[in-house]
């Protein structure tokens, strides 16, 4: 060991200790700042161009041959030691100052984000979309048309004879020109089979209009779903499939359907169709109460259906002999209304914004 | 209608409990909506379609549950009786009117005594929701439930003349009838009249002066059938419904009016008293039976409903039912109770309702081809999303507004000479007779029901149809659109601190993000001088140049109509125009390889400098030159500043200070040369 190297020795011995004694815990912000100061002056003054390790380098030159070697191996080491003893300070005060900074700028998580309000869609619409999807998966078209309509469309070509109650004006809005607003979506089967012809699968969904005064369970606007299908071979077999389908597809794979005869002047023969409660599975209880959505029947009656009458066929061109085809359609704010447990229909059209916020 | 459990077995036997015969009923059709206890019977009600009169009566209802229980109708063979001839007859009936009447039958009965009913009648009637009146009138009721055939009773001795006529009314007879109301009768009502007046309204109601009084001592019984539009008609026009109007109004059965006046002389003999005289039957007008011809009605039976049942069984369900099949022949003869029954596939849900609908196999129609939405369906779905994620609600309005919001609202659906309003006849809302022109009135009355809920801040919208032109036989058009309405601030899902009040441009930017959303260019904004909005605050919007719609700030006029005291900025557009306009396809540009260089310029500019002619003169032909966009305007003191930011750019190199210097320098004398304006220093 050289003499010089020898000196510096345990003058450096100090500064490590030093270094290595620095304790972090519970140092503040500013504490451990100036440690951090005092650290990178301590790597200058060790470290630096002036520093004493610098001139031994330098003395090097001054050393002679055959110590050379063990000379250099010596500053090395020495050099190691000190770096690894500053590194190791300056780390750990960054890692505690990194601590430290983070630290000041904790919030509390369980604010609410800032988040703009959502607006919503209607709830006529969220379930008009569910269902168009349900039945464009099914192969069906949806269709639309217009909403004021011609004594044809919404009337003969539908089979609905001259003096059917429907037809007087205390059921159907009337126009000045003698034009009818849609008293249902059937119409829109009509113009659908006269554009389209047949074979046809159409789901047709849309506003029609009654001259019915608005209460709890009654607008002179709501919406309907009509549903045509028209093949060879055809029977009624593939309307009750069709509509168990769909309500399964909408309610769960428990649903039962159940059709009873009925009468509509478009279709023969007719039926109406009711489905097993989606509250109270058809038992008519629901936590040990009567069941609301089915007024404790266990059934929902939801539509009208059947067979399309020969003379539709016929007034849309298609040969009822060769085809045949079933019809269904039903109302969409009284099924909303049940889903949701609505109890005013009315509030649809008020759109106050604490009933639509409710639906996305 | 209600059908009482115990009346129905004295029309067929059966031991169904009240409760399966709801369920029996229910299953062919006829719809039992409850069954009630009344003193010791029980009361079905059912709710009856339109097409079934036949079963406005207990005897039908009967015949209905008779197929199921394979069993025969109680009913006695009607007595043969000949008719007064009809040389006598005329001195007593005479029917005038044979298109309106197709047949009149009447019995006299003498020696009657008018009084209270037995009790078992008086329960009966009860049961059914009937009230006593006395024991004439309670059985000519009775027998109208029971056999579903009206009738009335005339105190003949209160017939001037002794006589009836059936005629039409002469314009301005009067009659007072039952109900003490006088009406006044033209020349199409068909009446029931003595040798001098009309004394009853023939099949709707008796007149209060010939009718049965507790001094009647001979009854005259009307047991006819009229023609059902003309009954309708009558019932309509005077404005009274009966039972009897009812039944007549859908159709009775013209064969069995004997048999109906037949059991209520038997009842009247029995319980008031009388000898029962004369029977006058005139029988002008033959109805002809409905010949309903099926080759194969199993096959039928199958094709439309996929079910089985055997030739043997159809037929059995159909002659219960009284569609008797010819004798060796493909015809089956619809029975004089049944106007429902004309073609084939009316028999074929006659055999499927009681066949069963329940064992109709539930299966899926073979694949066909693939579905389809309608053709801009998803892309009005992404319009309602991105809005609803602006936080728009969507509204739906009655598509039938006030009159008095005409002429109020510049409409952007009027793009045409043709351009008429559509009216309603009448209306069920007060003064909702216009089909909407725009929906604009529809979504503010939204907006002031809101904030009547202290709802201050709102963003809404409505897609749907309006209504517009049209006449002269014409259908009126049906536009769609696109309509939103906002007011206050913007708000927070989980705060109450209101955010930054919306403007003007929050209404464009609903706009724009429609556009955006849709991928179709940019609308362009232009100032407006729409009525329904604030001059300055307004500006018509234009997609590839086709006028869309406005928005803007609602005017001051409108706003106080609606008791608004809030600024609500409003904007309707054409969905069609946003829908027809092409999406802007995607062109990929190569991301720039050497840095950009941007300049802000401010200019000073007076209050009604436009933007847009900034932003449209900021340009020139060097390709280095890379667009502009707004920094900001400033005003204060009258004194408004404009900020853009000039972009400049190459593909293949850093630009030199003089190169970026050149390029800048032209965009400038651009800008002064069209719009006259300088960099401020």
């Amino acid at each position: 060991m050289d003499t010089n190297t020898e000196q510096l020795k345990p003058l450096i011995a100090d500064e490590i200790a030093a270094l290595s004694s620095i304790n972090v815990d519970g140092l503040s912000l500013d504490e451990c700042e100036a440690k951090r100061r005092e650290v990178a002056d301590t790597r200058i003054r060790l470290l630096g161009k002036k520093s004493e390790l610098a001139n031994l380098k330098k003395s090097i030159g001054a050393i002679t041959a055959e110590d050379r070697a063990a000379f250099a191996q010596n500053v090395q080491s020495l050099e190691r030691e000190i770096t690894e003893a500053i590194e190791s300070a300056e780390s750990s005060l960054d890692r505690k100052l990194a601590d430290l900074k983070n630290e000041a700028e904790r919030v509390d998580v369980t604010l609410p984000g800032r988040r703009i309000a959502p607006g919503s869609h209607h709830p006529i619409t969220v379930l008009r979309q569910r269902i168009e999807d349900i039945f464009v998966s099914m192969g069906y078209t949806i269709e639309d048309d217009r909403e004021i309509e011609t004594d044809y469309y919404n009337f003969d070509a539908l089979n609905i004879p001259e003096n059917h109650p429907a037809r007087e004006s205390q059921d159907t809005f009337y126009t000045t020109d003698g034009f009818a607003l849609r008293s249902q979506t059937s119409t829109v089967q009509i113009r659908a089979m006269e554009r389209r012809g047949v074979p046809i699968r159409i789901l047709a969904p849309g506003k029609v209009f009654r001259r019915d005064t608005p209460d709890m369970t009654h607008t002179p606007m709501f919406h309907q779903l009509e549903g045509l299908c028209v093949d060879k071979g055809i029977t009624m077999a593939h309307l009750k499939g069709t509509v168990t389908e769909w309500l399964k597809r909408l309610f769960g794979p428990d649903t039962v359907t159940r059709f009873r005869p009925s009468y509509f002047p478009f279709t023969e023969p007719s039926a109406e169709f009711d489905f097993s409660c989606f509250k109270c599975n058809g038992t008519g209880e629901f936590e040990g109460d009567r069941c609301r959505p089915c007024k404790g029947s266990g059934w929902i009656e939801l539509g009208g259906s059947g067979m399309v009458h020969p003379n539709v066929l016929r007034a849309c061109g298609v040969d009822p002999t060769v085809y045949s085809g079933f019809a269904f359609g039903f109302g969409l704010e009284r099924m909303t209304a049940m889903m949701y447990n609505i109890d005013d229909i009315r509030h649809m059209f008020e759109n106050d914004v604490r009933f639509l916020e409710q639906f996305r | 209608m209600n059908i009482s459990y115990n009346l129905l077995k004295d029309l067929i036997d059966f031991d169904l409990s009240p409760d399966e015969t709801a369920k029996a009923l229910t299953r062919v059709g006829l719809a039992v909506e409850g069954v009630h206890t009344v003193g010791g019977d029980f009361v079905l009600d059912i709710d009856l379609t339109s097409n079934r009169p036949d079963c406005l009566s207990h005897l039908g209802v009967a015949r209905e549950l008779s197929i199921s229980l394979d069993r025969e109708l109680k009913l006695r063979p009607v007595e043969a009786e000949m008719p007064m001839p009809p040389v006598l007859a005329g001195d007593v009936v005479r029917v005038d009117a044979s298109d309106l009447c197709h047949r009149f039958t009447a019995r006299i009965i003498r020696g009657v005594k008018v009084g209270p009913s037995p009790q078992w009648l008086v329960e009966r009637l009860e049961s059914i929701g009937e009230r006593s009146i006395n024991n004439v009138a309670d059985i000519t009721n009775y027998v109208m439930h029971e056999l579903g055939q009206p009738m009335h009773s005339f105190d003949l001795d209160k017939l001037s003349g002794n006589r009836i006529v059936v005629r039409r009314a002469a314009d301005g007879e009067k009659i007072t009838t039952l109900d003490e109301v006088e009406r006044e009768l033209d020349s199409s009502m068909l009446m029931i009249c003595d040798a001098e007046k009309p004394v009853a309204v023939a099949g709707v109601m008796g007149g209060i002066e010939s009718g049965i009084s507790d001094e009647t001592t001979n009854v005259l019984l009307e047991v006819a059938y009229f023609d059902r539009a003309s009954i309708r008609a009558t019932s309509r026009n005077l404005g009274l419904a009966t039972e009897a109007s009812y039944r007549f109004e859908r159709g009775v059965d013209i064969d069995n009016l004997k048999r109906a006046s037949d059991r209520a002389v038997e009842l009247i003999c029995e319980l008031a008293g009388g000898e029962k005289g004369e029977f006058i039957d005139i029988y002008p007008t033959h109805q002809t039976a409905t010949i309903v011809v099926s080759n194969d009605i199993s096959a039928s039976v199958k094709r439309l409903t996929g079910l089985n049942v055997d030739e043997v069984e159809c037929d059995r369900i159909l002659t219960r039912l009284g569609i008797a099949r010819q004798p060796d022949s493909n015809e089956y003869k619809s029975p004089s109770w049944r106007h429902d029954i004309a073609i084939e596939e009316d028999l074929v849900e006659e055999v499927a309702r009681h066949f069963g609908y329940e064992n109709i196999e539930s299966e899926l129609p073979p694949a066909y081809g693939a579905g389809e939405y309608l053709p801009s369906e998803d892309r009005i779905r992404s319009v309602r999303s991105a809005l609803s994620a602006l936080g728009f609600s969507e509204a739906m309005t009655y598509s039938f507004i006030d009159v008095e919001h005409d002429d109020k609202f510049d409409l952007v659906t009027v793009q045409d000479s043709n351009s008429g309003f559509v009216t309603l006849k009448d209306a069920v809302i007060e003064g909702a007779v216009r089909m909407r022109p725009t929906m604009l009135p529809g979504l503010l009355d939204a907006v002031r029901l809101n904030l009547n809920y202290q709802r201050r801040n709102l963003k809404l919208f409505e897609i749907g149809k309006a209504f517009i032109g049209g006449g002269n036989g014409q259908l009126p058009s049906e536009p769609r659109l696109l309509t939103i309405a906002l007011t206050g601030s913007e708000v927070f899902a989980s705060t109450v601190a209101d955010g930054r009040g919306q403007d003007l441009f929050d209404a464009k930017a609903a706009f724009e993000t429609v556009a955006s959303t849709l991928g179709i260019s940019m609308p362009e904004f232009r100032s407006s001088a729409a009525k329904h909005l604030t001059a300055g605050r307004a500006a018509d919007v234009y997609v590839d140049g086709v006028l869309a719609g406005s928005v803007g700030r609602l005017h001051d006029s409108i706003a106080s109509n609606y008791k608004l005291k809030r600024d609500v900025f409003v904007g309707e557009l054409l969905l069609d125009v946003l829908l027809s306009a092409s999406p802007e396809s995607v062109v990929y540009k190569p991301l720039p390889r050497f840095p950009g260089v941007s300049r802000d310029v401010t200019f000073a500019v007076d209050r009604n400098f436009q933007y847009s002619s900034l932003a449209a003169a900021a340009t020139t032909d060097d390709t280095l030159f890379d667009g502009s966009k707004l920094v900001g305007t400033f005003e204060r003191d009258g004194e408004r500043t404009i900020t853009i930011r000039l972009n400049y750019r190459s593909d293949d190199r850093t630009l030199t200070d003089n190169e970026v210097e050149a390029v800048h320098n032209t965009v400038l004398a651009n800008i002064q040369h069209s719009l006259g304006l300088s960099p401020k220093a």
